[in-house]
């Protein structure tokens, strides 16, 4: 009984291990940089400590970039992949500007950088909606 | 039977309430006219996994003639040295003497002793 | 005065040491992912733990027997043996999740990478258990627990919409996403009912000398602690769904998770936050080791106390040495904690009939509790809440694991 339960699992796991579909990858995209904003926001009300707060940060550009990669590479129909690249190298790039402002400790740089990132933000939910309704 | 099941996994205590660990298997008599009885108490890693499977009593048989206190017979405590059965079995020897404890005695003096904290036990003291 | 006294220190204890990172993690994933929806989990997970919790304390109280011991005189080695085997495994993995929840936590105060923290965390673990006593670290493990009241205030200054929050309180169906949904309710489950803490509830019992006259403190002390414990992992799904929902993340690291009171409490969220996951892993880690200690000492037969020197119970001792080693290894290899903590948890919810089923037969059994035994209300509660859980763990975890 133990066995034919275990037999079924792994069997599913090996059938199935189905990559996250471009839907699942965009809520990712989008997690991680709310995170980065939440982050950030936190850092400029004194909310979080500078160490943290970088890692924080360079954990979130990171995992961005591999989420990115993954699914630009797969080319998701429907979606403007030109756009949506250059709209992710964009907040990466402000996201990394952040990091560097913690540092430097400039919150007014940092701020503008912070801004930029919540505008990329809208238009990464833009590109989204659009893959939902299109689906 | 009855008497099995009231006594088999049940804990040990020497005569003076020290702990001998479990019932870990019952030597019985099987007459052909009387009632099988059981004449010793067997305690030890070999006769408690045989009961899992057989192969696991032979391993482990092994395994305690090579290591640790390096017992080569099993534990055997005649039932006769029984003076109680309640919640625990009281038995009328020293536990240390019995064998029953012979890997606690070899861990604590080998191993657990020579750790800083690890206390000391006091071999010949009534403890 | 005394009976007071010690009621008081039992509930205090008992919500001081509630959390731990399962409970937390798995509170932080339900609010951000599902908003209230899963408060029904909680609250479920909570109620049998309550019951649970009475048992075990009742069992010890009258029978004078820890739940471990009871087990293998009424079954048998045989059948011991496969419940030992699998309830270790389970908790194995919690040790591993715990030890790595202190490491986490120490990495977002001082920046440095939870591997470099396994060594010297479980160390000061093993530490405390060899020089500790029994009352020291129960105690002192929960007093320094209460630092997670601050969830409860955080959640109070978000002023939350208590109306729709009651609202999760009652069961409901997922729109979207449902084999997470189940999933992440599964894991709840199993991080609230959790038998490493029946067994160490019980051992503590007998440590404690309990008798019969303690059943109605026990009562008391089960009910109270527990609910409010569960009111705390309540509190902390509410302020992740008030942070993390509307802002769309899903949190997958505890680097995430640590920016849940930044926004209700600016000055002190963060630090709380770290200083609540350290105290209340640290706890949980002796909790977990000494209940795996337990089920092999006195599952064999073995001296086993916290308050006897270590060469008075050494292969006891020398149990949890070679376990609270063991548990730094994954760690040490960069294994994400929080991974192992969901799995771990989703494990125990699926596992919970091997523990639970022999366990309800021992609360009926007249030989161990005599006028004492179980309730038809009792019985039926704790048996319909496992096997939900079980029905729901063999269902989400594959389809979580394909998905996921």
């Amino acid at each position: 009984m133990r066995l034919k339960r275990f037999s079924v699992i792994a069997m599913a796991l090996l059938a199935a291990c189905k990559p996250p579909t471009p839907a699942k990858q965009m809520d990712s995209i989008q997690s991680w940089l709310a995170t980065a904003e939440l982050d950030g926001d936190a850092w400029l009300r004194h909310a979080a400590p500078d160490n943290y707060s970088r890692q924080t940060l360079e954990l979130s550009r990171e995992t961005l970039l591999q989420v990115s990669h993954d699914l630009l590479s797969s080319h998701p129909p429907g979606v403007d992949s030109a756009m949506l690249d250059s709209v992710l190298i964009r907040s990466r790039r402000h996201i990394g500007q952040m990091s560097r402002f913690i540092e430097a400790k400039n919150p007014p740089a940092f701020a503008r950088q912070l801004d930029s990132l919540r505008a990329d933000q809208k238009i990464v939910k833009r590109i989204a909606n659009s893959i939902e309704s299109g689906r | 039977m009855h008497v099995v099941r009231d006594v088999l996994d049940k804990k040990l205590l020497d005569h003076e309430d020290e702990s001998m660990g479990r019932i870990d298997g019952l030597v019985m008599q099987i007459g052909k006219s009387s009632q099988p009885r059981i004449t010793h108490i067997a305690v030890g890693g070999a006769t408690l996994w045989a009961r899992v499977h057989p192969t696991l009593g032979r391993i482990a048989r092994r395994m305690a003639g090579k290591w640790g206190p390096k017992r080569r017979e099993k534990v055997r405590i005649p039932w006769s040295r029984v003076r109680t059965v309640g919640r625990d079995v009281t038995l009328d020897v020293e536990a240390k003497h019995a064998g029953a404890i012979d890997w606690e005695i070899w861990i604590a003096r080998h191993i657990v002793e020579r750790i800083p904290g690890g206390g000391h036990e006091e071999p010949d003291d009534g403890d | 005065m005394k009976k007071i006294l010690q009621i008081s220190l039992g509930i205090v204890t008992a919500v001081g040491g509630f959390l731990e990172i399962g409970s937390v993690v798995t509170a932080v994933q339900a609010g951000a992912s599902f908003n209230y929806q899963l408060l029904w989990a909680v609250l479920l997970g909570t109620i049998c733990l309550i019951f649970l919790v009475e048992m075990s304390g009742r069992l010890a109280a009258v029978s004078k027997h820890t739940i471990v011991e009871a087990t293998r005189e009424r079954f048998g080695f045989p059948f011991f043996f496969i419940v030992m085997i699998g309830m270790t495994l389970v908790a194995f993995l919690v040790l591993v999740a715990e030890l790595g929840g202190i490491g986490l936590s120490l990495q977002i105060l001082t920046g440095i990478g939870f591997p470099w923290w396994a060594i010297p965390v479980s160390f000061l673990v093993w530490l405390l258990m060899w020089k500790g006593t029994f009352g020291l670290i129960e105690n002192g493990a929960s007093l320094l627990g209460l630092v997670t009241l601050s969830f409860v205030v955080a959640a109070v200054r978000l002023h939350p919409d208590w109306g729709s929050a009651a609202h999760g309180l009652l069961p409901t169906f997922p729109g979207a996403r449902k084999a997470s949904y189940w999933f992440v309710a599964v894991s709840i489950l199993g991080a609230s009912i959790s038998p490493s803490l029946m067994y160490f509830y019980s051992s503590g019992a007998i440590e404690d000398e309990w008798d019969e006259s303690y059943i109605p403190i026990n009562r008391l002390t089960a009910t109270l602690g527990m609910s409010l414990g569960g009111f705390l992992s309540m509190a902390v799904l509410v302020v992740a769904a008030l942070v993390f929902h509307p802002r769309g993340i899903d949190v997958q690291k505890f680097e995430q998770a640590s920016l849940l009171m930044t926004t209700a409490l600016p000055k002190w969220g963060f630090t709380l936050f770290a200083l609540s996951m350290l105290f209340a892993c640290f706890g949980a880690a002796l909790e977990i080791s000494l209940a795996i200690a337990y089920f092999f000492a006195q599952g064999f037969g073995w001296n086993w106390s916290e308050d006897l020197a270590p060469s008075r119970d050494a292969r006891f001792c020398l149990t949890y040495t070679i376990i609270i080693l063991l548990g730094a290894v994954p760690l040490l290899f960069g294994v994400d904690p929080v991974k192992v903590t969901v799995m771990s948890m989703a494990l125990t919810s699926a596992t919970l009939p091997l523990a639970i089923v022999p366990f309800i037969f021992l609360m009926n059994d007249p030989i161990y509790l005599g006028k004492h035994r179980n309730g038809w209300l009792s019985n039926s509660v704790v048996l319909i809440i496992i096997l939900l859980s079980f029905i729901l763990a063999v269902i989400s975890i594959p389809l979580e694991l394909i998905g996921g």
